[in-house]
């Protein structure tokens, strides 16, 4: 009965994502056909050719991306998360649900709004033009810098959500008493609230860093396709170099990344728990 | 005493709160704009809502996406009810272990799972088209469903059912009659998160799509490539009343619990 119950999950997550992800590992080390195609054999040539530097440029592009993204989104993440949970719980609410909208809202739209807005006589070239800070020739889009206004935008709401939820429970009035005690308000926050913040910026940057270097449509609609991201790599390599071996070389690298911050964060997490014991 | 900091910070969260929505006003009021280029307004119209009715090639792909997302989100409801009934039986160790493998396409990177279903489509030979489409939206669908159905199944009370069958129900009576009602909201929010997941997903469609099963995002993704059009910024407004539908009929409730509950685990 109990295996009966289990057996469709349990058959998808071994049949279409376990099973497929060993042989994205073995693919990796296979050698290519005059097709692109995996032709099989033992190889490190795939790994070898992701060494060249225009390779190694879009990975170090892309963790600097991620980083920069993950430490905009903590920080922004934590200050509204602390607004939100210093409110009346109606207020509280609220806000939420003023949050989720635009969390749900189509990934695709929250993308191109942002060519509505930055494009060459739009309301923020407008609007830059007016003030005298562009000259009515500087254009906002495609650039690096609007790349990760997208990238921001896109992740914001999802790091704002473990944040919170770790802050909401927190008595506010330990605040207060920290303030009547003496604390300034940098230490009531690095001192009192942001340790107890902590396991939700964790979670928080997790859900943030690796997603970022899969991301492949911002970088082209607001990016023109000129800096690249992991995520474009694995896709340029798949469909238009129909290089599949080097394809699953990428995406096992961006798998080690994954496995590699998730020690991180799972170290950082356990340093945590003990401090606190 | 409040302190300076403090209202610089209440500033910044509500510029930050307002910042998250500017993008989509200006998509709806654009979505208005009677212009052929989207940015110089030019009075108001609702001839790009015209247009997009009779744009065919963006209704064949609305129908590739509803029906994907119709059936996957089924399935993967489904799976996850069934998953949440039998992993109530497992002892902690194989719950652990199960559990494990069911939230894993939650952290492995959405590409690298389209690369690998890709792989093994290509090893089997398989043709891709709307079944493989349907499989990839399955993987990304399932835990989100499961993560909602077992968390409302975890805090139903198991002495409600035994109550039941002590009254003389079998367990396919106790279920239907007892434990179904019960899980009644949570399956419908489970169902309409997975929906809305499958609907708008890109990166997992990229490589499970074949010829004549092209999702609208994929459609709107390519039309973007050659610009913005009025059109689009119209599609994109149906898409954010569709957001909201969703969000209630869902309810804050339920998705105060997946929201906040999924980032403390």
């Amino acid at each position: 009965m109990t295996t009966l119950l289990l057996a469709p999950a349990g058959i998808t997550v071994a049949g279409l994502v376990l099973v497929p992800l060993l042989l994205v590992v073995r693919n990796s080390f296979a050698s290519a056909d005059a097709y692109g195609g995996i032709r099989g054999g033992w190889t490190l040539a795939n790994y070898q050719d992701l060494m060249d530097p225009v390779y190694l440029k879009v990975f170090s592009y892309s963790l600097g991306m991620a980083a920069l993204n993950t430490a905009v989104c903590l920080v922004l993440g934590y200050v509204v998360s602390y607004y939100l949970s210093s409110r009346s719980p109606q207020r509280q609410m609220l806000l939420l649900l003023l949050i989720i909208v635009p969390f749900w809202t189509d990934f695709l739209v929250r993308t191109f709004a942002w060519i509505n807005l930055l494009s060459p006589g739009g309301p923020v070239n407008s609007l830059t033009d007016a003030i005298g800070f562009t000259d009515g020739a500087t254009q906002w889009i495609p650039s690096q810098g609007a790349s990760f206004v997208g990238l921001v935008y896109a992740f914001l709401p999802t790091a704002i959500f473990p944040i919170y939820a770790a802050l909401r429970s927190v008595d506010h009035s330990l605040g207060e008493a920290a303030r009547d005690l003496g604390c300034g308000w940098w230490r009531v926050h690095t001192r009192v609230l942001l340790p107890i913040a902590r396991p939700g910026m964790l979670a928080a940057a997790l859900l943030t860093f690796i997603p970022t270097l899969g991301v492949f449509v911002i970088p082209v609609l607001l990016g023109g396709g000129r800096d690249q991201l992991v995520g474009n790599l694995i896709v340029t390599l798949y469909t238009e170099f129909r290089n599949q071996p080097m394809g699953a070389a990428a995406s096992v690298v961006l798998l080690l990344l994954m496995v590699a911050s998730m020690a991180v964060f799972g170290l950082a997490a356990r340093r945590l728990r003990r401090k606190s014991a | 005493m409040k302190h300076t900091l403090d209202t610089v910070t209440a500033w910044l969260a509500r510029g930050v709160i307002a910042f998250l929505y500017i993008p989509i006003v200006v998509v709806v009021v654009l979505s208005f704009n009677d212009s052929e280029v989207t940015y110089k307004w030019a009075g108001f119209s609702t001839r790009w809502y015209g247009e997009l009715s009779r744009n065919t090639e963006l209704l064949a792909a609305l129908r590739v996406s509803a029906e994907t997302a119709l059936i996957s989100a089924t399935l993967a409801t489904l799976c996850g009810l069934l998953a949440a009934m039998g992993m109530a039986r497992l002892r902690s160790r194989g719950k652990a272990v199960f559990s494990g493998g069911l939230f894993l396409p939650l952290i492995v990177p959405e590409i690298v799972l389209g690369v690998a279903l890709l792989s093994v489509f290509g090893a089997m030979s398989a043709d891709l088209g709307t079944q493989t489409l349907v499989l990839g939206h399955l993987v990304v669908t399932l835990p989100y469903a499961a993560l909602i159905v077992l968390g409302a199944y975890n805090a139903l009370d198991p002495a409600l059912e035994e109550a039941a069958t002590d009254l003389g129900c079998n367990a396919w009576q106790a279920f239907r009659r007892v434990t179904l009602p019960l899980l009644r909201q949570p399956l419908l929010a489970a169902w309409l998160l997975s929906f809305t997941i499958s609907f708008g997903n890109i990166v997992m469609s990229t490589f499970t799509n074949g010829v004549g099963s092209t999702t609208l995002p994929l459609r709107v993704y390519s039309m973007l490539k050659g610009g913005l059009t009025p059109e689009i910024n119209a599609l994109g407004t149906i898409l954010v009343l569709f957001t909201l539908l969703i969000i209630l009929g869902v309810g804050l409730r339920q998705m105060r619990r997946v929201l906040l509950g999924a980032g403390r685990s």
